[in-house]
């Protein structure tokens, strides 16, 4: 394989329901968090290249018939910031139309840091710069139940990449 | 015959182009006091009392990405609104047109909404206007009134910058009725084009927004402001609006346009029998459309394939009376760069700017306003 591997950031640092921007190999790039599973979608829509990743993270609804409306994929969805289009995050399908209509998509995933790695050999976005934004990742945490209960050593030393 | 050419435009710096004209930017003010300081003090205690729309977006009205996180919204800083979406789309002149929710054609106190038009229009010229020379105006008006609004019409638009009156689509009675005229003459004389710009519709006092009634969403609210514009269009046409006024140049701004030859033909077809109900039309209704009438691109139309938007364009008579809109920074705006599919030079020059030119006759140079 020739893809590119991109680490992002610590899965600490991308909790489910949360999203990063950033610039990988001169494409802005959106990385999702989903119930736990990690999605990179290319920040363009396809319709008049707005910026789709920055769009509101929400679900959406389904019906079996008029009149009645059931909530789904809750935050599995980002709609677009212009036109409202809605896609699916684990998929970059449209809901509208998922045979046709698609955002780009990149494999996401959380690996184990390698033991004995040194942070200069690691392609991490400089979190200062505008695209790489981690400032909102991890500090809506709601309630008092202390969120690192359960997470192992291991668990919190993964980082967030994406294959190119 | 305002309609009937387009003019060669020439530019200071020889290259005889210029690059786009945007039809519809909304600037906002950030607090209500900005407009309020202008009213008289028998309302400053009121404030801004405007009927809203209860329809609602799921994704918002506005550009998610450009909303502040203190939830204030884009089109409020002036400054930069000249560099993000003047500087960065090589816009040449750009009609702003205000909140559209100020709906002054659904509020039941007339003198109320003079007054409103009075501060909007006050705020335009002493506070949006002198911000940057590339920024146009369009004066506020208050329909139930329609004599005070051509005093509205006299007193703001000799502002160089001011060039058109924006009238709401939805109103109490349609445009073409001779109640309205006195607007329409004061426009035609001050040399200002009159814009209909969606607000109002099914808002406040206002009729329902489509001929069928209040519908469940704002999906079927958005997708039928054409149909409104439609019952719009015939009345200005049938009453004789254009025969009275020859000169009088119109807009329909927001409400598409691949209606427009199914209108133009079924008018013309009806005129053939009917035309006994308006006999001071001298030409057939189309004739006055394509002589008096533009209309904005945006929501662009999304047919099937390319060439049968290339077929709209052609069955409307595009070159004449398309010009670009952006909507700035609402949700269903189209981007200037992406927004337009492609289409033949010539028409492109007329749908980016020539035709704006002629709507609003404005020199080649910003400076020269």
């Amino acid at each position: 394989m020739s893809e590119k591997r991109f680490e992002i950031c610590s899965a600490d640092d991308l909790p489910p329901g949360e999203r990063v921007i950033t610039t990988l190999d001169g494409f802005s790039v959106g990385v999702f968090n989903v119930g736990g599973e990690y999605f990179a979608l290319k920040n363009d829509c396809p319709h008049q290249r707005a910026p789709l990743c920055e769009g509101k993270l929400t679900g959406t609804t389904v019906s079996d018939e008029p009149g009645e409306y059931e909530w789904t994929s809750d935050d599995q969805i980002v709609q677009c910031p212009w036109h409202g289009w809605e896609f699916d995050i684990t998929t970059g399908e449209s809901v509208f139309n998922p045979h046709k209509v698609k955002a780009k998509t990149f494999e996401a995933t959380a690996e184990a840091e390698e033991a004995g790695q040194s942070d200069d050999e690691r392609d991490v976005p400089d979190p200062s710069m505008p695209d790489a934004d981690c400032s909102s990742c991890g500090s809506d945490l709601d309630g008092s139940e202390p969120p690192v209960d359960t997470y192992d050593v291991e668990v919190e030393r993964e980082t967030v990449v994406v294959y190119l | 015959m305002p309609n009937s050419t387009s003019t060669a435009v020439d530019t200071p710096d020889g290259t005889g182009e210029l690059t786009l004209v945007d039809a519809d930017i909304h600037q906002r003010w950030a607090s209500d006091e900005e407009i309020t300081q202008y009213l008289p003090e028998r309302y400053r205690d009121d404030g801004i009392v405007a009927p809203t729309l209860l329809y609602r977006n799921p994704g918002g009205f506005f550009r998610q990405e450009e909303m502040g996180e203190d939830g204030s919204k884009p089109g409020t800083d002036l400054e930069e609104l000249a560099s993000s979406h003047f500087d960065e789309n090589d816009i040449d002149y750009g009609m702003l047109t205000g909140n559209s929710w100020f709906n002054l054609a659904a509020l039941p106190n007339r003198d109320y909404a003079v007054e409103l038009a009075r501060a909007y229009n006050k705020w335009l010229v002493d506070d949006c206007l002198p911000v940057d020379d590339r920024f146009l105006g369009s004066l506020y008006v208050a329909p139930k009134a329609p004599e005070q609004s051509a005093e509205l019409i006299r007193e703001f638009g000799d502002h160089p910058q001011v060039r058109q009156v924006m009238l709401p689509g939805g109103a109490e009675v349609p445009y073409g009725r001779p109640q309205y005229w006195p607007m329409y003459e004061a426009a035609a004389e001050m040399n200002l084009a009159i814009a209909v710009h969606p607000f109002s519709e099914g808002h406040g006092t206002s009729n329902a927004p489509t001929g069928a009634g209040h519908p469940n969403s704002y999906i079927e609210w958005h997708t039928l402001l054409g149909a409104y514009y439609m019952g719009q269009l015939a009345s200005i046409v049938t009453e004789g609006v254009f025969v009275e006024y020859p000169d009088l140049r119109w807009a329909f701004i927001e409400g598409g346009y691949g209606w427009v030859p199914h209108f133009m033909w079924r008018l013309d077809k009806n005129w053939k029998g009917l035309r006994s109900q308006a006999p001071w039309l001298d030409q057939p209704p189309s004739q006055y459309i394509r002589e008096n009438v533009w209309f904005a691109s945006q929501p662009i139309e999304e047919p099937e394939t390319a060439e049968q938007h290339n077929q709209i364009l052609e069955m409307m008579h595009a070159d004449e009376m398309l010009i670009f809109a952006s909507d700035y920074p609402h949700w269903d705006g189209d981007d200037p760069t992406w927004g337009l599919p492609p289409m033949e030079d010539s028409l492109e020059r007329a749908v980016r700017y020539e035709n704006a030119v002629e709507l609003w006759d404005l020199p080649a140079d910003p400076t020269d306003l």
